[in-house]
């Protein structure tokens, strides 16, 4: 080996060092609010949509990104490192189609000038909290690094503001879009369990869309309520949404259904934006679900905040925490808990109660408990496993279909894990779908080889039903004409212990109506 | 013998401690997997200050292909990075593989990890796989039937929180009391003398990097960093690649045992500090804001460490197939090595074949780039940082006469 010289022969005339440097939004100013539009992205349309009505009620351009085309996913792999998990790439190049497009009709400075992109904050351990990183590379790759991206903790309701006050998140804000967000998930709720029975096809997609559209003047004209206590009395007491929603529930009542089809019950856990996106990302697969006769149970976002309270219940509990008054902290914050799952009944009892309820986190955790360690963080954790094991012990649903993004750290655990509950509950119907998001015969044809055998049980549990409580089809459409309400779509039928719709339908008009003993 | 009357019955006892619980015959086996790899020092002094002898804390052998067709086949559940995945075999050899059967099978759930940049960063949290790769993996042993108990195995995965030393106690205490007799008390020391064992590891295995960095200065030598995580020096996750260059007389070190003393790193990042780009040495917020992952965080510090000091010429990134945490860090790491010149080359995707001869061919070509640039690098290096070097300074002498 060659020897080599050492300090005290410095070289002259060095050139300047320039180290790496990470992403760094330029400040978005308070006074370019007038002048600069949000934008924001990841949910599902109903939710970016009653966004935008808060944000437009604080005064602020906002536009949420168009929906995720598969073309995003090529868009994505070009500009960032390989090996993402497939809900990096989707959503990178949303962003960069988007901003190729506007740099297309303008310039890059004006882009740059003209919108800021807000996106979800890290949480932990997962990949889910180096989003950014793949985004910023991105914005170096199209050489738009003078473009502003800003996160959004989620854990604070109120983080003052940020990145030269252009943007401030307060307590207003926070509350709206998290409204926003309960609101998204019970339209969905609605959407899903009416769709498949709707005798005039497209009519609850219409009803859906004049829904958002009402409840997005909703947001956007809530009035002001101060920037503290007093907006949070008015949110949690106030009739004003809750009015809201029951006008919601008289235009569903405007659709009729037949709940007589049978179909089995799929409900859909996995990844969190994999799960709640509706479109390209994850092959349509809600959609796809609904045309081979399954009935979709949607995973609410309003149960990933619900989850995000108990990490820190649980170190409050043990002591962990770094507080100075962990009892004190522990009592509100399961105060707070009680607050948000009341406020998300209240709101279902506008909408006659027809949305699902949240999973009690307690149980979620007691059923995950000897597969999966609760306090394993990253992704949806013990939840996936939880909520399987809930929706089987409770027939909640037929079969559970898993969405996991190709590499998705935390997942493919779960998943793995669930070998093990699928040994010790055999009968449980589980397809956990891989997401690469250009494979989408393969993946479909996983989750139909399970389907066939929930749509067997679906059909059996019928029969059932209909031997137990020695009712006819064509009984029963005699009396559905004789009382034409049971055939509104918000009329409520109660879960009696079968998985599907349709023999819980019957099963309520023998026992609760009386048709039994008619 | 005397009688008990009501005073004597409910009388505080003298404090004498109880007799020792002979655990002298339970053998415990241990995987050597993951984290493992960086925290062994603290189980076994765990285990020792319990009553466990040492020829009863048994590791599992190196990961390699034999090791995984023999004792992991069939046993796994889910397609993940080789590092979890191999963990089947591990597993496997210490139910099946042992002459002397273990009673105990101890894989810990590792949550976080102490860290040299612990208070410098958002946290020290483990990968969300490698945290949960215990239950991932024991499903592949119980999804049938119980083989643990079948073997007459209890099976122990404590969830630890190594970063967070105040609360370990509690969590070994609660996760092994049934499993080694516990009482809170011997947990206690039992921990505190897995922590001295491991701090005292770190502290040797870091002044021994500094005495090879001293040595480099001193003769002016070239060194190379290993930029990966922990079980890359498991010979059958990293294939011994640094071996490889070491035979060519290139002395390695790990960024896990950098040394972190302040005359060092104070010289080191004395600009960044001074310029406002940096609070403090250890402060890694300039090139990576999510600082939650303890790994990727030393991998971003051991960068930078890397592109300042003039001895470490060439970096070499290790990262396995299908590795979530280290994707979005490949380009950052490379771009921070590469800002003043030192070479950096990467091995992707490892898995558990060993490409040997496309290791080889890329070793010389590393060579070849280090014997004719190294010089290069050091001079322009140095040029860059002030010349109080606290690691050649004594000796400058010594380096001039070795020119």
């Amino acid at each position: 080996m060659a020897q080599l010289t050492t300090i005290g022969q410095l070289p002259l005339n060095q050139p300047p060092i320039h180290h790496y440097t990470a992403y760094r939004p330029r400040p978005f100013k308070r006074e370019e609010r007038d002048k600069v539009t949000i934008l924001y992205g990841g949910l599902t349309w109903k939710h970016e949509r009653l966004i935008q009505g808060t944000l437009h009620n604080m005064k602020y351009n906002a536009e949420p990104l168009p929906n995720i085309a598969r073309d995003d996913l090529d868009a994505g792999k070009e500009l960032i490192d390989v090996g993402a998990c497939c809900p990096t790439i989707f959503t990178t190049g949303s962003l960069v189609n988007f901003l190729k497009k506007e740099v297309a009709a303008s310039s890059k400075g004006e882009v740059a000038n003209k919108y800021v992109f807000l996106t979800a904050g890290a949480c932990g351990p997962c990949r889910f909290g180096q989003y950014h990183e793949s985004y910023s590379m991105a914005l170096d790759g199209l050489g738009l690094r003078d473009f502003r991206m800003f996160l959004l903790a989620q854990d604070e309701l109120d983080q003052g503001p940020s990145g030269g006050g252009g943007l401030e998140i307060n307590l207003p804000l926070s509350l709206g879009l998290i409204w926003g967000i309960l609101f998204g998930d019970l339209l969905s709720d609605l959407e899903y369990l009416t769709r498949p029975y709707e005798i005039n096809p497209g009519q609850t997609d219409q009803v859906l869309k004049a829904s958002v559209e009402y409840l997005y003047r909703v947001f956007r004209e809530r009035p002001d309520h101060g920037a503290k206590y007093g907006t949070l009395a008015w949110h949690l007491l106030t009739n004003y949404f809750t009015n809201a929603l029951r006008e919601v529930c008289k235009m569903w009542d405007a659709i009729e259904v037949d709940r007589l089809r049978v179909k089995a019950r799929v409900k859909i856990t996995g990844e969190f934006w994999l799960q709640t996106h509706e479109g390209d990302g994850n092959y349509n697969i809600k959609r796809w679900l609904e045309q081979e006769d399954a009935e979709v149970v949607p995973p609410p976002v309003a149960v990933w905040l619900h989850y995000l309270l108990h990490p820190t219940i649980r170190k409050l509990e043990h002591r962990h925490s770094t507080s100075k008054h962990p009892r004190l902290e522990q009592t509100l914050l399961q105060a707070l808990e009680r607050i948000y799952r009341w406020t998300y009944n209240r709101f279902r009892k506008a909408l006659a109660d027809l949305p699902n309820e949240l999973p009690d986190q307690e149980e979620l955790r007691e059923l995950a408990e000897p597969f999966y360690h609760f306090e394993l963080r990253g992704g949806e954790g013990h939840m996936l496993i939880g909520k399987a094991l809930h929706a089987y012990h409770h027939k909640k649903a037929h079969m559970i279909c898993e969405l996991s993004p190709y590499s998705c750290m935390p997942n493919t655990m779960s998943i793995g894990s669930m070998a093990n509950v699928i040994g010790k509950y055999p009968d449980l119907l589980y397809a956990p779908i891989e997401v690469k998001g250009d494979s989408e015969v393969h993946a479909l044809s996983r989750c139909q080889m399970i389907l066939t055998e929930a749509k067997r049980r679906a059909h059996e549990q019928f029969q059932e039903v209909l031997k137990k409580t020695g009712l006819t089809v064509e009984k029963i459409r005699k009396y559905e004409e004789r009382h034409p309400e049971t055939r509104r779509a918000t009329h409520r039928v109660p879960h009696l212990g079968y998985s599907g719709t349709a023999a819980n339908y019957v099963l309520h008009l023998a026992q609760d109506r009386g048709l039994a003993r008619a | 013998m005397p009688f008990q009357t009501l005073r004597t019955w409910f009388e505080r006892k003298p404090s004498v401690a109880p007799p020792p619980k002979d655990r002298s015959q339970l053998r415990v086996g241990i995987a050597r997997v993951l984290n493992v790899w960086s925290t062994h020092q603290f189980w076994v002094a765990f285990l020792k200050e319990l009553g466990i002898s040492s020829e009863n804390i048994v590791f599992s052998s190196d990961t390699s292909e034999e090791q995984g067709r023999e004792f992991g086949k069939g046993r796994g559940t889910v397609d993940c990075c080789y590092p979890v995945k191999c963990i089947s075999g591990h597993y496997g050899e210490l139910v099946f593989g042992q002459k002397k059967k273990i009673n105990i099978l101890l894989s810990p759930m590792i949550h976080s990890l102490p860290s040299i940049l612990h208070g410098h960063v958002v946290d020290t949290v483990t990968c969300t796989r490698v945290m949960a790769g215990p239950e991932n993996i024991k499903a592949g042993f119980l999804k049938e039937r119980d083989v643990f108990a079948e073997n007459d195995i209890v099976y122990a995965s404590p969830f630890v929180s190594l970063g967070d030393r105040h609360m370990v106690t509690e969590q070994l205490f609660t996760s092994l009391k049934d499993v080694f007799d516990l009482d809170l008390e011997e947990t206690a020391r039992a921990v505190q003398a897995g922590f001295q064992a491991l701090d005292s590891f770190t502290t040797k295995a870091r002044q021994r990097s500094r005495d090879i960095l001293a040595w480099c200065a001193q003769n002016g030598k070239p060194c190379i960093l290993v930029l990966a995580r922990p079980y890359h020096m498991d010979p059958g996750i990293g294939h011994e690649i640094e071996g490889e260059l070491q035979a060519h007389g290139y002395p390695i070190l790990w960024l896990q045992y950098l040394p972190g003393d302040d005359d060092l790193v104070n010289w080191l990042f004395e600009e960044d500090v001074k310029t406002g780009r940096i609070k403090s040495p250890f402060d890694i917020s300039d090139v990576w804001t999510s600082s939650y992952s303890s790994n990727t965080n030393e991998i971003m510090w051991g960068a930078k460490f890397a592109t300042r000091c003039p001895w470490i010429t060439c970096v070499i990134r290790l990262s396995s197939y299908e590795c979530g945490m280290d994707q979005p860090t490949y380009t950052p790491s490379q771009k921070i090595v590469e800002a003043t010149g030192t070479l950096y080359f990467k091995f992707g995707d490892l898995d558990s074949t060993k490409p040997g001869g496309g290791i080889k061919i890329r070793v010389e070509t590393i060579v070849h780039y280090l014997s004719k640039y190294s010089e290069e690098i050091i001079q322009r290096k140095l040029g860059y940082l002030s010349p109080d070097c606290p690691l050649a300074v004594a000796r400058r002498s010594d380096a001039a006469v070795s020119t």
